[in-house]
C-alpha cells in the first residue's frame, strides 16, 4: 500500500477517491459482500444452525476428514514442494522447462478435469494402475488415499511458486560459502539453505493448506457418491443444501471461510516479516 | 609448494576457460592472480576450492592430492566477491559455522570466535545480523569467518571488487597486516594491477585462460615477459618501435645525442601533480609521455612546442609487438 500511494501520490485527488470507490466497490459486490451474508444467514437463529450442524455425526466426520485430507496433503505437497523447487532452480537438466509448465498445469485445468484424470488412472475396475493395486487390497479412488491426491494435485503450485522465486533470489552463494566452510550436503540444506526459505515455505504452506480445506471439483470426482464416510466438507455442504437444509450448509460453509480466513490473516501477519527479512537482500 | 596446479583444462560450452594451465602457488606467501575479466582466474580459484570442476589435469593442496575432493573436505578457507554471508545469522554466528558443522566444543568457540572478531575489528558487531553492516564489514566477517576453520589455504575471489575505492584501499593494506599476522597461504583473484602489486608477495598473471608470467612485483613490473604483461601492469607507449612505460621518456626542447624521435606536443592534460603529455612524432605516430608538474613547467611545455624524446636510462622496454593487452592506453 504505501509504495502504491507513493506511486500515485501525484494524481489528482478527485481520481484517487474514484478509483478508491471503485475497487472497494466491486470487492464488496463480489466477496465481502457475499461471503457477509453467509455469515449472516449461519447465525440468522443465534448459534442454533452452528449447533444443529455441528451435533450432526456426518458434519463433524466431514470436517475431521476435511482436516485430516489438507494436512496429509499439505505435507506431502510440502517435501515434494521443497524437493522440486531445489530441483528447478539448482540443477540443470533437460525437460527442466516442461517440468516447469508441468508444475503450473494443476493452476490452469479444471479440478474436474484432475478428478476424471486420477480416476481413470485409479479406478479399481478398468483404471491403469487401479486393478493391481485394488487386487492387493489397496483402494485409492472413492477412498480417502483418491482424495488427498486429489488434493495435492491441485494445490501443488502453490508451495513450488512460493519457494521457487525465494531460492532464486538467494542465489548459491551462501550454499557454497557453507560447503567451503566444511558443511556437507544434508548441513548445507538444514543450516543455511531451509532457514533460508522458511517465510516461504510458512507462506506457501498457509496458501495450500487453505486451498486444500476448500478443494470440491477434483474431491466430488474421486470421492465417488459415497455419502457420509468419504465426504469431506464442501461435499456435504453441496449435499445438505441440495437436501435443503440450508442452516447446515450455511453453517459449515461459515465455518470453511472462517478456516479461511485464519490461513489469510497468518498470512497478513507473516507478511511483514517475509518483507523485512527480504529488504536486506535487495541492499546486498 | 602448497597449491600444485598441473596441466589443468576448463571450457564452458565452447569457451576455454582454462588451457593447459600449470602453476605452483608458495607456502605461506600471498599470491594474487592478476588479469583482465573472463581470463579465467576466477575459475582457476574456484576449482582450486573445489567449488568448480576441471576437465582435465590435477590439483594438490599442502601435498594432498585434491582434484576430486568435495569442497568440504579440502580444508580451503573462500571468500567471496559478494560476501556470501548467511544472512539469517548473526555475525558471531556466520564465524563459528566452519567450527560448529565441526562440532569443536561450545567454550572453544566461543573463545575463537571471540578473538577472530578481535582480529578483523568486528567484536562490537557480534550480535548483529550482517544486514546492518557495511559492504567493508561483511567482507571482514567473511574472512574471519573463513580463517576459523584454520584453512591450509585461504582464497579470495576479488574480495574487494564490489567495494568502494576508498574502503578498497583501507581492506588492502589491512589484508596485508593480517597477513603478516596470521601468515596463512593465501591466493587472491583481482583485476586491479595496483591491489597486485601493492599487495602481493608474487603475482601468477593469467589471460584467455593461460599463465603468462610468474614472479614478484618487481619482476613483473621490470622485466615483463611479453607485451600483454607489461601492458596490463602499467600505461605503455609506443616510441620508435619499442614499447615502454610514458614516464620513462626523456623529454629535452633540443635535439641530443640519444634522440630517437622528434615530434611536436598536441594535447598537455594535467592531472594533479603530473602532466600527461601527447607528442605527435613526424611520422604521425602518437606518443605519451608522463612528466611531473616541475619538470613539465621548466621545459615550458606548451601545445605546439617542437620536442625530441629518448628512452630514458635504465627504462624497462619491450620490442612493440601485436598481442598488447590494452591498445587503449598507449592511444591515451
Amino acid at each position: 500500500m504505501a509504495s502504491a500511494s507513493a506511486a500515485v501520490g501525484n494524481r489528482s485527488v478527485a481520481l484517487t477517491w474514484f478509483l478508491r470507490v471503485l475497487v472497494v466497490g466491486y470487492l464488496v459486490m463480489i466477496v465481502a459482500l457475499p461471503t457477509g451474508l453467509v455469515a449472516q444467514n449461519t447465525f440468522k437463529d443465534g448459534l442454533g444452525g452452528l449447533r444443529t450442524a455441528l451435533s450432526d455425526p456426518d458434519v463433524v466426520h466431514s470436517l475431521l476428514l476435511t482436516v485430516r485430507v489438507a494436512v496429509m496433503a499439505v505435507a506431502i505437497n510440502l517435501v515434494f514442494g521443497v524437493g522440486m523447487s531445489l530441483l528447478l532452480v539448482r540443477y540443470e537438466f533437460p525437460g527442466k522447462r516442461a517440468l516447469s509448465a508441468l508444475i503450473d498445469l494443476p493452476l490452469a485445468v479444471s479440478p474436474i478435469v484432475v478428478g476424471l484424470a486420477l480416476v481413470l488412472v485409479y479406478n479399481p475396475r478398468y483404471g491403469f494402475f487401479g486393478q493391481p493395486l485394488s487386487d492387493r487390497g489397496i483402494d485409492i479412488v472413492f477412498a480417502t488415499p483418491g482424495i488427498v491426491m486429489a488434493t495435492c494435485f491441485v494445490a501443488l503450485p502453490l508451495i513450488v511458486r512460493e519457494i521457487v522465486p525465494v531460492l532464486e533470489e538467494m542465489g548459491d552463494d551462501q550454499e557454497q560459502a557453507a560447503r567451503s566452510l566444511g558443511a556437507n550436503s544434508r548441513q548445507t540444506f538444514l543450516r543455511v539453505t531451509l532457514p533460508g526459505i522458511r517465510w516461504a515455505i510458512v507462506y506457501g504452506v498457509v496458501l495450500s493448506l487453505a486451498r486444500s480445506l476448500g478443494e470440491f471439483g477434483a474431491v466430488k470426482i474421486v470421492a465417488g457418491k459415497s455419502i457420509g464416510d468419504k465426504e469431506t466438507a464442501t461435499l456435504l455442504v453441496q449435499r445438505e443444501y441440495q437436501n435443503f437444509h440450508q442452516d447446515v450448509a450455511y453453517s459449515v460453509s461459515f465455518l470453511l471461510v472462517v478456516a479461511a480466513v485464519l490461513c489469510l490473516v497468518v498470512v497478513a501477519i507473516l507478511r511483514p516479516s517475509t518483507s523485512h527479512h527480504a529488504t536486506p537482500k535487495v541492499k546486498q | 609448494m602448497s597449491i600444485e596446479v598441473k596441466n589443468l583444462h576448463k571450457r564452458f560450452g565452447d569457451f576455454v576457460a582454462l588451457d593447459d594451465v600449470t602453476v605452483s602457488l608458495p607456502t605461506g606467501q600471498l599470491t594474487a592472480l592478476l588479469g583482465p575479466s573472463g581470463g579465467g582466474k576466477s575459475t582457476l580459484l574456484r576449482i582450486i576450492a573445489g567449488l568448480d570442476s576441471a576437465d582435465e589435469g590435477s590439483v594438490t593442496i599442502e601435498g594432498a592430492e585434491a582434484t576430486h575432493l568435495p569442497p568440504q573436505k579440502r580444508n580451503v578457507g573462500f571468500v567471496f566477491q559478494h560476501y556470501a554471508v548467511f544472512k539469517h545469522m548473526t555475525v558471531a554466528k556466520n564465524v563459528a559455522f566452519g567450527l560448529e558443522i565441526r562440532k569443536r566444543p561450545k567454550a572453544e568457540i566461543a573463545e575463537r570466535v571471540d578473538e577472530l572478531l578481535k582480529l578483523v575489528h568486528l567484536s562490537q558487531f557480534a550480535h548483529r545480523l550482517p544486514s546492518q553492516l557495511s559492504g567493508g564489514q561483511r567482507q571482514r566477517m567473511a574472512l574471519a569467518r573463513a580463517l576459523a576453520v584454520e584453512p591450509s589455504v585461504l582464497l579470495l575471489d576479488e574480495p574487494f571488487g564490489a567495494l568502494d575505492a576508498k574502503v578498497r584501499k583501507e581492506l588492502r593494506d589491512w589484508l596485508r597486516r593480517l597477513h603478516d599476522e596470521v601468515h596463512v597461504t593465501t591466493v587472491f583473484v583481482t583485476h586491479d594491477q595496483e591491489e597486485a602489486l601493492e599487495v602481493a608477495d608474487e603475482i601468477v598473471v593469467i589471460n584467455e585462460g593461460r599463465v603468462e608470467q610468474v614472479g614478484t612485483p618487481d619482476q613483473l613490473y621490470d622485466s615483463p615477459a611479453n607485451p600483454f604483461v607489461m601492458g596490463f601492469l602499467g600505461e605503455v607507449t609506443d616510441l620508435g618501435g619499442v614499447a615502454l612505460r610514458p614516464h620513462d621518456i626523456e623529454v629535452s626542447v633540443e635535439p641530443g645525442p640519444d634522440t630517437s624521435v622528434s615530434g611536436t606536443v598536441t594535447r598537455l592534460l594535467r592531472v594533479g601533480f603530473e602532466v600527461r603529455v601527447t607528442v605527435t612524432a613526424d611520422d604521425g605516430s602518437q606518443v605519451l609521455v608522463v612528466l611531473t608538474r616541475t619538470h613539465a613547467r621548466a621545459l615550458d611545455l606548451a601545445e605546439g612546442t617542437r620536442v625530441w624524446l629518448a628512452p630514458a636510462r635504465g627504462a624497462t622496454t619491450i620490442v612493440a609487438g601485436p598481442g598488447r593487452a590494452e591498445p587503449e592506453l598507449t592511444r591515451a
